[in-house]
């Protein structure tokens, strides 16, 4: 492992050096110090009030985390895409005369770091939140390190690496992995019907041995009882199966035949690895590992000259998309609007919060704008594109036709929240265009406010520092709708008081718009 | 030796690589032409290791996927990707320890002194050009001593004076017995290099043309010659 260890060193040593060399590192440590501070503390008491404080409590949330990751495990590492290798991985490594086994395990122990630091947060929370005891954590740190990275490393070798394992075999342990995950909500659907639909249930079907006689799963589940409640003869024979299991497949791994067969899965991967993130960073959060993005036939009827061709061109690329403009945020949308509707008929309105009924929609709306829309959106998209500065065209038809197309999107958007509740709350359609409105300024808002983040901090605080900025920018423009709110209802009523919000609103946004001219025309013609 | 024989690649359906055949001795420039879409990718990047194929491939003898085969072979990609968090200097310090190869600090700075790499030594993957990756991937190539290199459309992204140093290399490398294997589009900046051309088209070798016996014809037009491309036209 003499290059391996070089090349894991060195990358995390100069990470660590680049890291320190930025003002922003101290402060995202602090926002975690603070987090790694806030969060069991609001933990504890959400525990203790459940009455989950205890070694009990741990194991259940560590089954529950198990139930989760280990099926998914098998199943991405039968389908060779677990692993993560990089295109600079596929350049030096792959070619290199490094056993193709060693490249494997170098991949995964590129995530022991992480797994040493989430480790120490369960030694942490287990310890402050659970009370469990020390030495049992202590033994739990060994085990997970130790134990379940040999069992994992192992299984990864076996089903990533061997070239003995055809395409069928291996479909074969996805559709096991599959099948023990099927057991357990078997498992779990007679809990339900035995015990009913109760906590006690839950923690019966978790801590229960039949869960724990489920090959792999169960046998880990079976470990954690064992380490954290102390021996039963269920735990400990599962403990046995799960040690013999590792022992079997450490066995099998050490003894398999690896010349490098997967390398064309893991570069395909790899391709697929940059590319997402590559698109990530673009704010396409629509890219999804695996999944390329389909584009259809589709023509559209070129009007105007200048920057109009950048509205065309984004009508023609969302022709070619699969669902048109319509996205994830659409879905939410749909879900959000029935949802508010649904609640109110069935409630027969909101209870305690009636006499905020009025704000309830532009308040779900901040919510699914804040939340569930792109960070980035088209214009910072547009901005890495060099032919947007090569238009012969204003900075502000540049903008407005660039963005035009995302404010058709939050419209529609904005009337599938608005209009079913706005239906059954009985709100006048004034009411209901000026919600429609505030929906589709603050969606405009998040856009450009990402443009005065750019402007204010330029790339000093890196991406996820911007995002902050922006986040803390759009925050101002709510708070004035928010003041708007409370003037309106104030001078006369709801009206007014939408009428306000949408104006502060539209202010705040017409402003942060000119920044962003401002930001565009100084990139322009620096 | 590079020795390529009954290479076959599928993808799905399409026939990437069909039955391909070919042999670079040692001491010999071996240049791999074809239009876009022809296979030299494919061929390439099976030689290196990083598809799976049926046929055979051998590097000095030896199995191309076996270790002793890779210590002697050098693969220089058609687009170079670099570690972010590694310097140039600290590249090849992790090539050197992955082959086995002991270079004397002279050495290295030699050879990053003839790509004008010097005072970029210190400079991390991320900080990089372009070109520089390109050069900092051939030094990694070269610093292994390789008895076969792959130099994928190595020319490209380089600046001139970097250009002229590795036809030198090249050269000098051939003079010291390496087989050469080249896949480029650049014809013009390999008719002074070649020994052996093979011409490929739709997956297969459609014309091997060794230098002696091609002496005094011009490398592009007998590309086009095998190919029916013309003036940029397909004439297929």
């Amino acid at each position: 492992m003499g290059a391996m260890g070089y090349l894991c060193r060195r990358i995390l040593c100069n990470r660590i050096k680049m890291a320190l060399r930025k003002p922003v590192t101290y402060f995202y440590l602090l926002l975690l110090l603070f987090y790694m501070t806030a969060l069991p503390m609001s933990l504890r008491m959400t525990v203790e009030a459940m009455g989950a404080d205890s070694a009990g409590g741990l194991v259940t949330v560590l089954t529950v985390l198990s139930l989760w990751t280990i099926p998914a495990n098998l199943i991405a590492f039968s389908k060779r895409k677990g692993v993560v290798y990089r295109n600079c991985d596929v350049h030096f490594l792959f070619p290199a005369p490094v056993g193709a086994k060693q490249v494997l395990l170098y991949a995964h122990f590129k995530t022991l770091t992480v797994q040493v630091i989430l480790n120490l947060f369960v030694i942490g929370y287990g310890r402050v939140i659970f009370h469990a005891e020390g030495w049992r954590l202590a033994a739990y740190f060994v085990f997970s390190i130790v134990a379940e990275n040999l069992l994992e490393s192992s299984v990864m070798l076996l089903l990533y690496g061997s070239e003995r394992m055809g395409e069928r075999q291996r479909g074969m342990v996805t559709k096991a992995a599959y099948g023990l995950a099927g057991v357990l909500v078997l498992m779990g659907i007679l809990a339900y019907l035995r015990g009913g639909l109760r906590l006690q249930t839950v923690a019966d079907y978790l801590h229960g041995g039949m869960v724990q006689a489920v090959p792999v799963i169960g046998w880990y589940i079976a470990v954690l009882h064992l380490l954290f409640l102390g021996p039963t003869a269920v735990n400990v024979a599962g403990t046995a199966c799960y040690f013999l299991l590792t022992a079997a497949v450490l066995t099998a791994a050490r003894k398999m035949k690896c010349s490098g067969g997967f390398y064309e899965d893991a570069m395909k991967f790899a391709e697929d690895y940059e590319e997402v993130l590559e698109s990530r960073r673009q704010g396409n959060i629509q890219r999804r590992l695996g999944r390329k993005q389909k584009f259809g036939r589709a023509t559209v009827c070129w009007r105007g000259h200048g920057a109009r061709a950048l509205l065309y061109r984004q009508l023609l690329e969302y022709k070619k998309s699969r669902y048109f403009i319509f996205d994830g945020s659409t879905a939410v949308a749909v879900l959000a609007g029935a949802a508010v509707a649904f609640l109110h008929v069935r409630e027969g309105g909101f209870g305690e919060l009636e006499a905020f009924a009025p704000f309830i929609l532009p308040s779900v709306s901040a919510y699914i704008i804040f939340v569930f829309t792109a960070l980035n959106g088209k214009w910072a998209k547009e901005l890495l594109s060099p032919y947007t500065y090569l238009i012969p065209d204003t900075v502000f038809r540049k903008l407005i036709n660039a963005t035009a197309m995302q404010h058709v999107q939050s419209l529609v958007n904005a009337c599938l929240i608005i209009l079913p509740g706005a239906a059954v709350m009985g709100l006048s359609p004034l009411q209901t265009v000026l919600a429609i409105v505030f929906h589709v300024v603050l969606s405009a808002n998040k856009l450009y406010a990402l443009a005065v983040a750019e402007a204010v901090c330029g790339s000093y605080l890196g991406r996820l520092g911007k995002q902050l900025l922006q986040m803390l920018i759009q925050g101002m423009a709510v708070m004035a709708a928010v003041t708007g709110g409370v003037l309106g209802m104030a001078a006369g009523g709801i009206l007014q008081a939408y009428v306000l919000m949408d104006v502060f609103l539209v202010l705040f946004t017409v402003i942060f718009m000119v920044i962003a001219m401002l930001n565009f025309y100084n990139m322009e013609t620096a | 030796m590079l020795e390529v024989s009954d290479l076959t690649k599928k993808y799905g359906k399409n026939l990437a690589a069909d039955h391909i055949g070919f042999t670079v001795p040692d001491g010999r420039i071996g240049i791999l032409l074809g239009p876009n879409g022809a296979g030299k990718s494919t061929v390439i990047k099976s030689i290196a290791g990083l598809l799976r194929y049926k046929g055979t491939i051998r590097i000095q003898g030896r199995d191309a996927v076996s270790l002793e085969a890779k210590r002697r072979f050098a693969y220089v990609p058609e687009l170079p990707y670099m570690y972010d968090a590694l310097t140039v200097r600290e590249h090849l310090e992790f090539i050197t320890r992955a082959y086995g190869v002991d270079a004397a600090e002279e050495e290295v700075q030699r050879l990053l002194g003839r790509f004008e790499l010097t005072d970029k030594q210190d400079k991390l993957g991320n900080e990089l050009s372009k070109g520089m990756m390109q050069k900092v991937s051939i030094c990694c190539a070269l610093i292994t001593k390789p008895e076969v290199i792959l130099l994928d459309e190595p020319m490209v992204g380089l600046d001139p004076a970097a250009i002229r140093e590795l036809k030198e290399v090249i050269l000098e490398r051939r003079a010291d017995g390496c087989t050469i294997l080249i896949s480029t589009h650049m014809l013009e900046m390999v008719k002074e290099l070649w020994d052996v051309t093979f011409v490929m088209d739709r997956g297969r070798i459609v014309g091997t043309y060794p230098r002696e016996a091609v002496a005094d014809e011009d490398l592009e037009a007998l590309y086009f010659s095998v190919t029916g491309q013309e003036n940029g036209k397909d004439g297929r």
